[in-house]
């Protein structure tokens, strides 16, 4: 329990950091938000206007401090293009984005532990070569091409699927499957290509260790084996991985989410930055920080969990 | 989770005020058929559009992007509109009156219109909304410097006074300045009104999912009868011009309001989609910023400009979406023609202009470009029209924000930056060329310019009007503070199964007439 505190205490200043970081990167940038707010037919006084109605004109540090004043309160502030609250916009485009990132997930480990595991245990045999040949072919693939050919087979050719736009699974559960599948089938992939490798390796590593050998030894059947012992030890590694995929995932999710019109998070910080929308950017940065702690967080309680040696708590006091 | 709870109960308030809507008194003939048009029409159906990019303020008085109007469009009904012709056409004010010394107008208005919240269209809303777009605060403001005074003649008359004759006037209220919305939703809603759009038009706002789509219902009490033919228009937000065309072909989408330039001419072979390329209402090229070496010398301005083959930019980048340019002038325009003469590219004329100047062995000149592909191909061509004559391009990309702001002040040498374009022609050269304009990039000062132009935006008269840009074009042609590229096109997708499209040069989907097979 200590170790949970100590853990999110930690995080406080990396948070803090990561929104000064953020705060002074976006005021440095070149160019006025208020001229892009305005666009190309603004005069000068209507800019000047709008600079002192944004608050633009205090000093940098001033407008940080009003800021982070207001979401200690809760309040993100309000975007500049339209004037919602940025906690909404923000509570708006996650629910797309947290689904896409766990079905890409569970399709990247639907994919990467049985292959994985089975081109470790059978290595240089022929489904190491053809999983290997896959894993490649993910990872050099880049998914927003692997997307369009989905939407090409799928959509147009075939007419299966849509070939973009969200239903809200809350609003209709089917529609919004149809939606998710390619996206995720097309991000998943390419995760689980990265994942398997990565299983691979370690399993392959652990499979070469004395207790593995003392286990056939006594005679467990090699199911067992792997399961009971190796797996469980080449899983740290793979849940360092995941932990990274995870997260990338949560932010990083701007192609996909361009290619099938999907409303996410990433989309999200995308379109502000395009429209020089500072407070939403601020906003969503912030929150996409917080889920990176969450995940690494996640991920050292699992460490814990899957490998009792590692005591993270006492390790970290040493 | 309040603001889940917020949503359902907007939600549950929305579904109830539109079954109470259904369930009022419909218009009697709402059968186009009867119309007797000619051609049947059928009823009923969901249109959905694609938009490039999501428009960010349901507004006309706060909006600044090109985009949101494609939905204004069926939301708000305007003043006065356009025509195929580019020519202007009654709306809401049935007909108008100019004062002879074209410094009043006098609007009588259509009755018994009524805003989507039921309250009246009339005399006091124009009053309102003139006012309102004229305030400091709005985006409009510009656009009706010119406005001194609206007054309320009776309840549909409404006479609106200018300081000055201004010629473009009507034209301005056939967009944005000129859309109607209900003075009772201002004042519920206050700045929150871009997000609860009221208007008198075809169709009503419903709701939006931001950053994927916007959804708007049949008008049932709409004043044009038996019109809109569609039941439901549905706006999807698609910003890759591919995956838009993927949708139109798989059916998801039945108009697409950018179409990726490289598939136009495969897209001919194709039986369930047809391409619109015509023409818009603006223009692309570049400032030189006259201030600066080394364009502070006209020879080497002229020189550039001898050097660009404005056919190799349209059909190489464009495939053919566009047509070459040398006026801001677009051919919905009756300014359009004279000065758009074509002058082909000259390697010598340019060379001896470089001699005058004293450049003879070249020059290095930077050219800031956006960050769009389309962009940085016509950046490297230009780059490639320079090299013959000795003339080094150095691009430098910039981010559109950046780049407007450094135009602004004049820190450039040279910015390709064009110009979306409005329907008449002044506000397509006014403020780009007359000396300290807010467009006057290149810092350009002529006062023979500044008469003519100035005398052009009060002349009532067309054919004087147009004789007076051409004569202003000859001038600017010559001391090219601005070099002008290629007309803009609009490149709309189609699917066969939608009828009534007409295109419109301001280059905005009309839906009120569109219908489906």
């Amino acid at each position: 329990m200590t170790f949970l505190v100590r853990r999110l205490l930690l995080a406080v200043p990396v948070i803090l950091l990561v929104t000064i970081m953020v705060f002074s990167l976006l005021h440095l940038l070149p160019g006025d938000p208020a001229t892009v707010i305005l666009g190309q037919e603004a005069t000068p006084e209507a800019i000047e206007a709008m600079r002192a109605n944004l608050g633009l004109n205090d000093p940098i540090v001033v407008q940080y401090l009003k800021w982070l004043g207001g979401v200690l309160q809760g309040d993100l502030g309000r975007s500049l293009v339209d004037r919602t609250p940025v906690a909404e916009l923000i509570w708006q485009r996650l629910p797309a984005t947290l689904e896409l990132t766990l079905g890409t997930f569970v399709i990247a480990l639907l994919i990467a532990v049985p292959a994985g595991i089975l081109s470790a245990v059978r290595p240089n045999s022929w489904v190491d070569y053809t999983s290997t040949f896959f894993a490649l072919g993910g990872m050099s693939v880049p998914h927003f091409w692997l997307g369009m050919m989905f939407i090409v087979f799928f959509a147009v050719k075939l007419g299966w699927l849509p070939a973009s736009g969200y239903v809200p699974f809350t609003e209709n559960p089917l529609a919004n499957l149809a939606a998710m599948i390619m996206p995720m089938l097309a991000t998943g992939l390419r995760e689980s290509a990265i994942l398997m490798r990565m299983l691979r390796s370690a399993l392959l590593e652990v499979m070469h260790a004395d207790y593995i050998r003392t286990a056939y030894a006594k005679g467990h059947k090699e199911s067992f084996v792997i399961f009971r012992h190796a797996l469980k030890n080449a899983l740290v590694p793979v849940v360092t991985t995941s932990g990274l995929i995870v997260a990338g995932l949560l932010g990083g999710l701007v192609i996909t989410e361009s290619i099938f019109s999907i409303p996410g998070f990433g989309k999200l910080i995308i379109e502000s930055i395009y429209n020089r929308d500072f407070v939403t950017v601020q906003g969503a940065i912030l929150v996409s920080a917080l889920m990176v702690v969450v995940v690494n967080l996640l991920v050292d309680i699992l460490y814990a969990v899957i490998d009792p040696r590692i005591k993270v708590g006492k390790g970290a006091e040493q | 989770m309040k603001i889940k709870q917020g949503k359902i109960a907007l939600s549950i308030l929305l579904a109830g005020s539109l079954l109470a809507a259904g369930c009022g008194d419909k218009p009697a003939a709402s059968d186009p058929k009867s119309e007797g048009s000619g051609t049947a029409q059928k009823t009923g159906g969901t249109l959905s559009i694609s938009l490039d990019s999501d428009p960010p303020k349901l507004d006309p008085f706060s909006s600044t992007a090109l985009v949101d109007r494609m939905v204004f469009q069926s939301i708000f009904d305007k003043l006065v509109d356009l025509d195929e012709k580019g020519d202007i056409i009654p709306m809401l004010a049935e007909k108008w009156d100019v004062s002879p010394d074209q410094k009043s107008y006098t609007f009588t208005l259509k009755q018994g219109v009524k805003f989507h919240d039921g309250t009246d269209f009339n005399a006091e809303a124009v009053k309102f909304n003139f006012e309102r777009n004229m305030d400091k605060a709005s985006n409009r403001k510009n656009e009706l410097n010119s406005v001194e005074k609206v007054t309320v003649s009776d309840p549909y008359t409404v006479k609106v006074d200018l300081s000055q004759p201004y010629a473009p006037f009507l034209s301005v209220l056939t967009d944005r300045a000129g859309m109607m919305v209900s003075p009772a939703g201002v004042e519920k809603y206050g700045e929150d009104f871009l997000n609860h759009p009221i208007g008198t038009g075809p169709f009503v706002y419903k709701e939006r999912q931001k950053g994927s789509s916007i959804t708007l219902e049949k008008n049932a009490n709409y004043w044009q009868k038996g019109l809109p033919y569609l039941d439901k228009v549905e706006y999807k937000i698609m910003n890759d011009a591919n995956v838009a065309l993927m949708n139109l072909k798989s059916g998801q989408v039945d108009i697409t309001n950018k179409f990726p330039f490289k598939e136009i001419e495969n897209a001919k072979n194709d039986t369930k989609i047809s391409v619109i390329n015509e023409s818009g209402q603006g223009y692309q090229g570049l400032h030189l910023n006259t201030t600066k070496a080394p364009f502070d010398v006209k020879e080497l301005r002229q020189a550039v400009d001898l050097l660009i083959d404005r056919d190799a930019i349209v059909k190489v980048v464009l495939s053919g979406a566009g047509s070459p340019a040398h006026s801001p002038f677009a051919k919905s325009q009756f300014a359009y023609g004279d000065s758009d003469k074509s002058e082909q590219p000259n390697v010598d004329k340019a060379k001896e202009l470089l001699k005058k100047a004293g450049k003879e062995s070249g020059f290095t000149f930077t050219l800031k470009i956006g960050t769009s592909p389309t962009n940085q191909q016509v950046g490297q061509m230009i780059q490639n029209m320079m090299k013959p004559a000795g003339i080094t391009v150095n691009l430098e990309k910039v981010e559109f924000g950046t780049m407007l702001e450094q135009a602004k002040t004049a820190n450039y040498e040279a910015v390709a930056i064009g110009w979306s374009g409005r329907p008449d022609p002044d506000l397509n050269i006014y403020d780009f060329a007359v000396t300290g304009s807010s467009n006057n990039y290149p810092r350009y000062s002529n006062k023979e310019v500044d008469r003519i132009l100035g005398e052009a935006r009060v002349e009532g008269d067309q054919a004087k009007r147009k004789a007076k840009y051409d004569e202003a074009m000859r001038i600017l042609n010559d001391e090219v503070p601005y070099i002008y590229f290629y007309h803009d096109h609009n490149v709309f997708g189609l699917s066969n199964s939608v009828e009534g499209f007409t295109y419109v040069p301001d280059g905005l989907i009309r839906t009120v007439k569109l219908s489906k097979k």
